[in-house]
């Protein structure tokens, strides 16, 4: 119990607990200050374990689900990918925790809130630091459950409710593929040990490997929200906002990446499970991209953003480089929660405005949210020397250096992502702050509190300078995530083509993508109103996300409600029980009982037959006694 | 007779014993007060094994008590105590004492009488979990039948009467098959070996002709099968569910269900080992075909009690998966399902039965936003509901992962297949969180949150659904040793007879490509 690695789980969870059950009774301000008191003491406890993790360490609690041969004991295990994704886990979250104090001021849910935030990061945190699959698998379907209850926070609007369950059951049909291949990994390699299984996957045969790859790729995608699941992340911001910059920003999604890293030396037998990972990611990367240019709502957009950088991180994996995928993690989750944060003040302060063409000129008046935001918007847009500059680089530098048509190609569609992503943050940050206010009748911007705008910038400022903790030699760094990740055996030192060509490319891309979103909101709108009148018809496409979500439903939502209909009805009611109910008609003794019971008097069959049991048992004991 | 037979014998007959002054007494309140009190003692007593004597004997059994009963027949008065029916007997006496508890305001109606058939009931239950003579397992078995049918024919509601003799009639003609099978199986050892018993042990050791054996176990599989309920000869389970007071569908669903469970890993399995080996592909079949079919039409029920009948048959096909793999693992995965779904989906029942107290309906349209009139009572309601789903860190998740896990080892595909069962349970169930507790509140009517003897009910089974999701060993380890011992005879029987399933799977492939077996 002495090890800090223990305190970070089990600090929010206590957190949670004592939320959960006392919260209804307690003060607002006692909640608030157990919720964000346990996270602030996990951080300290991660910073701790992140300090003296050596080369390593598990911590073995108990024995928890084990029968047979099969055995996944409550083991803990820091390493340096666990270690940074419990500091950035519990730094963001505390942050988030924090916001959230003044974001739900006046929610009298406040306790059912703290509680599941709470769980949340402990479910996470699980995930995060489990030393076999299914341990991680608690934790994993653990934060699905919360972000159902959080999505669904405002329970009494069905269109929430739907919301979170919608977030939840994709979420689990990816869950299934995962749970496949964990069993699978301890039929192949006896364990459930995640080191040991990655020590074992260099013997798994390739085809094996590919299968292997290619569900945990289908598991990750649904905690991840890429293609062909990412439809649920879009609805998932019913959710208070807090809930969208922690669970469907910073955190949760990047479970599916965490997953695909762990697993990398399974994954990587095989060169086929590889370049379909990294297609999926590029592709999901472009379509969310697109996606994000045809939508209206603040949050929306950032929502179809973090399914874009989510692709980025995924094509990482698939490069093969791991501490490019971990660095743009991280330095995503500093943005993109800080976006969120900010769309969430912009919201509150217009009064539940969420039209980002019902905004504009709010940069003279939320100044600190203006420059915070900006800061969030130039990392998303890889302006040079920020943090995403320097991550989103890695990746596509990583992915060029891979060589091969395929890697090529989908280099470039990843260049073309970051001329999109450039564009529509910059439309976001031109329409919301610059211009004049489109609608006086929202009146003045309300008031907001400090925890709400201060909470910004620490991330504002880890967004800008987020880069150093993987520094690229060009610019004078060593690369300190990498050299980690390579001590450990994680991942092996990539020393990626990260040149000033590959940077200079990235640069004019940012830079024309800001500038054509500048030119179009802000200098010449009306060229925007025609290309947007010309094609109304991509414009709805986009805004429909491609129709994704329409086809799912025609496919499987309304034909699953009508099966269900049908097989009740006519199969069970219909067929099963009357036929069953015929042959039992059909026998005599069956047809009198049914009579009897008519009159009432099936009674007299039941005493009958007890009558009839306690003879024979008598005759026996008297005959047979003797 | 030692202390610990005659704990055993206590578990059988106390009850039944009890009852009969139950039934003297002239109130309602009295026999509810002794009934309480009986069930209680009958609880502690299941405990006492678990505290104190876990040390089983050279034969595996904790405790074993035999009796001549009627020599002439070989018939034998015999008990017999390991980790599996110890969970089940504790099982019993929980769902049995909480049955009176949620009966306390429900049943005023002839309410001795009530207690009567409760008792008897128990009795009975606990005999079919103990007794390893064919013949005594047969008479607790058949007896069984008779109380429940008073309680779902009398105390229940709608079509009572109907659901009731629909009830007997299905159960009853499929216990006549076993019957039928039962003197088969005792006149062909007794011709064999000279020595005519219903003895278990000595059943298991009979020589029997594959073709007869075939006949055999089928006429077993039928009798147990129909308890389950398995595919497609469940439609009594829907309607007895709906009908029955709540104690009814607790123990009907906590319990009856089990029974059939039981039957097949105490006697169906073990007695036939080369037949049931040959009737694998159809049980496994009628087992996944359940988990969908039944997950599905839950989906499309307005009634809640209906809802959650069908979602027993569902999760019971998980538990028929994992005794048709037999293997250490899926069988005590099995075993932990049975006992899990005893707790939820009896919590479920109580639960359901409670909102009808309230609303006098069931009809899920009629409730919404209950969260914001009862935040307690929903906030049971939700955790039961993703225990039921498995969420991992709960009790049925441990279940569900060891019957999986141990059916990959044999059928990999079929294993996936099941696997992905769980969105189809994860669908239906969130429909009905949704529909009862979000939303906008359904009517403007006063909806009282749970009263002090309502929680009473529900935290001893909150607390059993988080610790044995958190810490499952405390039941898997009772229940290792008895499983191992059943395991090997027939899996001996099976690696003889090799299954061609097996063979193509990928796993097995894969394993074979690295020169080793898994």
């Amino acid at each position: 119990m002495a090890s800090p690695i223990t305190w970070i789980l089990l600090l929010p969870l206590l957190g949670a607990l004592f939320n959960g059950l006392l919260g209804w009774m307690l003060k607002r301000r006692v909640v608030e200050t157990v919720a964000c008191a346990s996270v602030a003491g996990s951080s300290v406890a991660a910073c701790i374990a992140f300090a003296g993790m050596g080369n390593g360490t598990d911590v073995v609690l108990y024995d928890w689900l084990s029968a047979g041969g099969f055995s996944a004991p409550f083991t803990l295990r820091l390493d340096a990918i666990s270690a940074t994704m419990a500091v950035m886990v519990t730094g963001v979250s505390f942050i988030i925790h924090l916001y959230s104090v003044g974001y739900m001021r006046e929610d009298e849910g406040f306790a059912r809130y703290f509680a599941l935030l709470n769980l949340f990061v402990a479910a996470m945190l699980l995930l995060v630091l489990a030393g076999n699959l299914p341990l991680m698998f608690v934790g994993w379907e653990g934060v699905g459950f919360c972000s159902f209850g959080l999505i669904g926070f405002w329970y009494s609007d069905p269109a929430n409710a739907t919301a979170g369950r919608k977030a939840f059951i994709v979420t689990r049909i990816g869950d299934v593929a995962f749970g496949v291949a964990l069993i699978w990994l301890f039929y192949l390699t006896g364990t459930t040990d995640i080191a040991a299984i990655n020590a074992a996957a260099p013997a798994l045969p390739a085809a094996t490997a590919t299968y292997l790859g290619l569900l945990l790729m289908f598991g990750a995608a649904g905690k991840s929200a890429q293609l062909p699941l990412t439809v649920w992340l879009p609805d998932a911001m019913a959710g208070p906002t807090p809930v969208s910059a922690l669970i469907h920003a910073a955190t949760m999604v990047t479970a599916g990446v965490y997953l695909l890293m762990r697993m990398f030396p399974v994954i990587s037998v095989s060169s086929d499970a590889l370049a379909v990972i990294t297609t999926v990611g590029a592709v999901t990367a472009f379509y969310a991209a697109t996606s994000a240019l045809g939508q209206r709502d603040i949050k929306r957009v950032l929502a179809y953003s973090t399914i874009s950088q989510i692709g980025y991180m995924v094509m990482a994996v698939g490069a093969g480089a791991l501490s490019a995928a971990l660095f743009h993690l991280v330095v995503h989750a500093f943005f993109k929660a800080l976006l969120f944060m900010a769309a969430g003040c912009i919201i509150q302060a217009l009064h539940e405005e969420h039209d980002i063409f019902n905004m504009g000129g709010l940069m003279t008046r939320m100044p600190t949210v203006f420059w915070c935001f900006l800061a969030g918007a130039l990392a998303l847009a890889a302006a040079p020397g920020t943090g995403g500059f320097f991550s989103k680089d890695e990746v596509l530098a990583a992915t060029l250096g891979h060589g091969g048509a395929l890697y090529t190609a989908l280099w470039a569609l990843g260049e073309v992502t970051a001329f999109v992503t450039a564009f529509y943050i910059f439309r976001v940050v031109a329409l919301v702050f610059m211009g004049g206010m489109k609608k006086e009748s929202a009146g003045l911007p309300a008031r907001l509190p400090g925890t709400m705008v201060w909470s910004l910038v620490p991330l504002a400022v880890l967004a800008i300078a987020g880069g150093i903790i993987n520094l690229p030699a060009t610019w004078g760094g060593s690369g300190y995530l990498s050299g980690l990740l390579a001590s450990q055996g994680l991942a092996p030192h990539a020393e990626a083509g990260h040149g000033w060509a590959v940077q200079a490319v990235s640069a004019v891309v940012c830079a024309s993508g800001i500038g054509a979103a500048y030119y179009m909101n802000l200098i010449n709108p009306a060229l925007r109103e025609r290309l947007a009148a010309r094609y109304a018809d991509l414009n709805d496409f986009l805004f429909r996300a491609w129709g994704l979500d329409a086809l799912y439903y025609r496919l499987f939502v309304t034909p699953f409600g009508n099966i269900a209909d049908l097989l009740w009805h006519r199969v069970d009611e219909g067929a099963i029980n009357r036929a069953l109910d015929g042959i039992g008609d059909g026998l005599a003794w069956t047809g009198s009982m049914m009579r009897l019971s008519v009159t009432g008097r099936a009674s007299t069959y039941i005493m009958a037959t007890i009558v009839g049991a306690a003879a024979i048992v008598l005759y026996f004991a008297v005959n047979g006694g003797v | 007779m030692g202390i610990r037979q005659g704990i055993l014998l206590a578990l059988v007959f106390v009850p039944v014993l009890a009852a009969i002054p139950v039934l003297l007494v002239p109130s309602g309140r009295a026999a509810r007060l002794i009934a309480l009190i009986i069930t209680a003692f009958e609880l502690a007593l299941s405990l006492v094994p678990f505290a104190v004597f876990m040390q089983p004997r050279p034969d595996g059994w904790l405790v074993r008590l035999d009796l001549s009963w009627i020599p002439a027949f070989g018939i034998n008065f015999s008990l017999g105590l390991d980790g599996i029916s110890l969970l089940m007997a504790a099982l019993t006496a929980f769902l049995f004492m909480l049955s009176v508890l949620v009966s306390w305001d429900a049943i005023r109606d002839k309410s001795p009488m009530f207690h009567f058939m409760l008792l008897v009931m128990e009795t009975c239950v606990m005999g079919v979990f103990l007794s390893t003579d064919l013949f005594l397992f047969y008479l607790f078995w058949e007896v069984m039948l008779v109380p429940m049918f008073f309680l779902i024919g009398v105390w229940g509601h709608g079509r009572k009467v109907y659901s009731a003799v629909k009830f007997f009639v299905y159960t009853f003609t499929g216990s006549l098959f076993m019957l039928l099978a039962i003197i088969g199986l005792y006149v062909i050892h007794g011709s064999q070996a000279g020595e005519y018993t219903f003895a278990l042990e000595a059943l298991k050791s009979t020589h029997v002709e594959p073709a007869t054996g075939l006949w055999l176990f089928a006429a077993f599989f039928i009798g147990f099968a129909v308890k389950v309920p398995v595919f497609p000869i469940h439609s009594w389970l829907p309607d007895a569910h709906t009908d029955a007071p709540t104690a009814g569908s607790v123990i009907l669903a906590g319990l009856l269900l089990k029974t059939g469970a039981y039957g097949l890993i105490r006697f169906g399995f073990p007695l036939f080992p080369e037949a049931s080996a040959a009737y694998i592909p159809v049980i496994l079949a009628v087992g996944i075909i359940g988990v969908y079919y039944a997950a599905w039409i839950a989906y499309a029920q307005e009634d809640m009690k209906r809802l959650v009948a069908y979602s027993s048959i569902s999760h019971l096909g998980f538990v028929v998966l994992g005794i048709a793999a037999w293997n250490e693992v899926s069988l005590a995965g099995s075993v932990l399902q049975m006992v899990n779904h005893g707790i939820t989906t009896g919590a479920l029942f109580i639960m359901v039965g409670m909102l009808d107290e309230r609303m006098h309906t069931r009809d899920i349209s009629a409730f919404g936003g209950l969260w914001s009139k009862a935040p307690g009572l929903s906030a049971f309601f939700l955790l039961f509901i993703v225990s039921s789903l498995g969420l991992p860190g709960l009790n049925n998740f441990a279940g569900e992962l060891l019957i999986l896990v141990g059916l990959f080892k044999e059928y990999p595909y079929l294993a996936a297949a099941a696997f992905a069962g769980v969105v189809f349970t994860l669908i239906y169930l969130l429909r009905l969180a949704q529909k009862v507790l979000f939303g906008p509140p359904a009517t403007d009517a006063e909806f009282h949150d749970l009263s002090p003897r309502e929680a009473a009910i529900l935290v001893p089974l909150a607390i059993l659904v988080v610790v044995i999701g958190l810490y499952p060993r405390i039941l898997i380890g009772p229940i290792e040793g008895p499983i191992k011992a059943l395991v090997s005879p027939v899996a001996a029987v099976k690696t003889a007879g090799a299954t061609p399933q097996a063979a193509t799977a990928p796993a097995q492939t894969a394993a074979a490509d690295r020169g080793g077996t898994p």
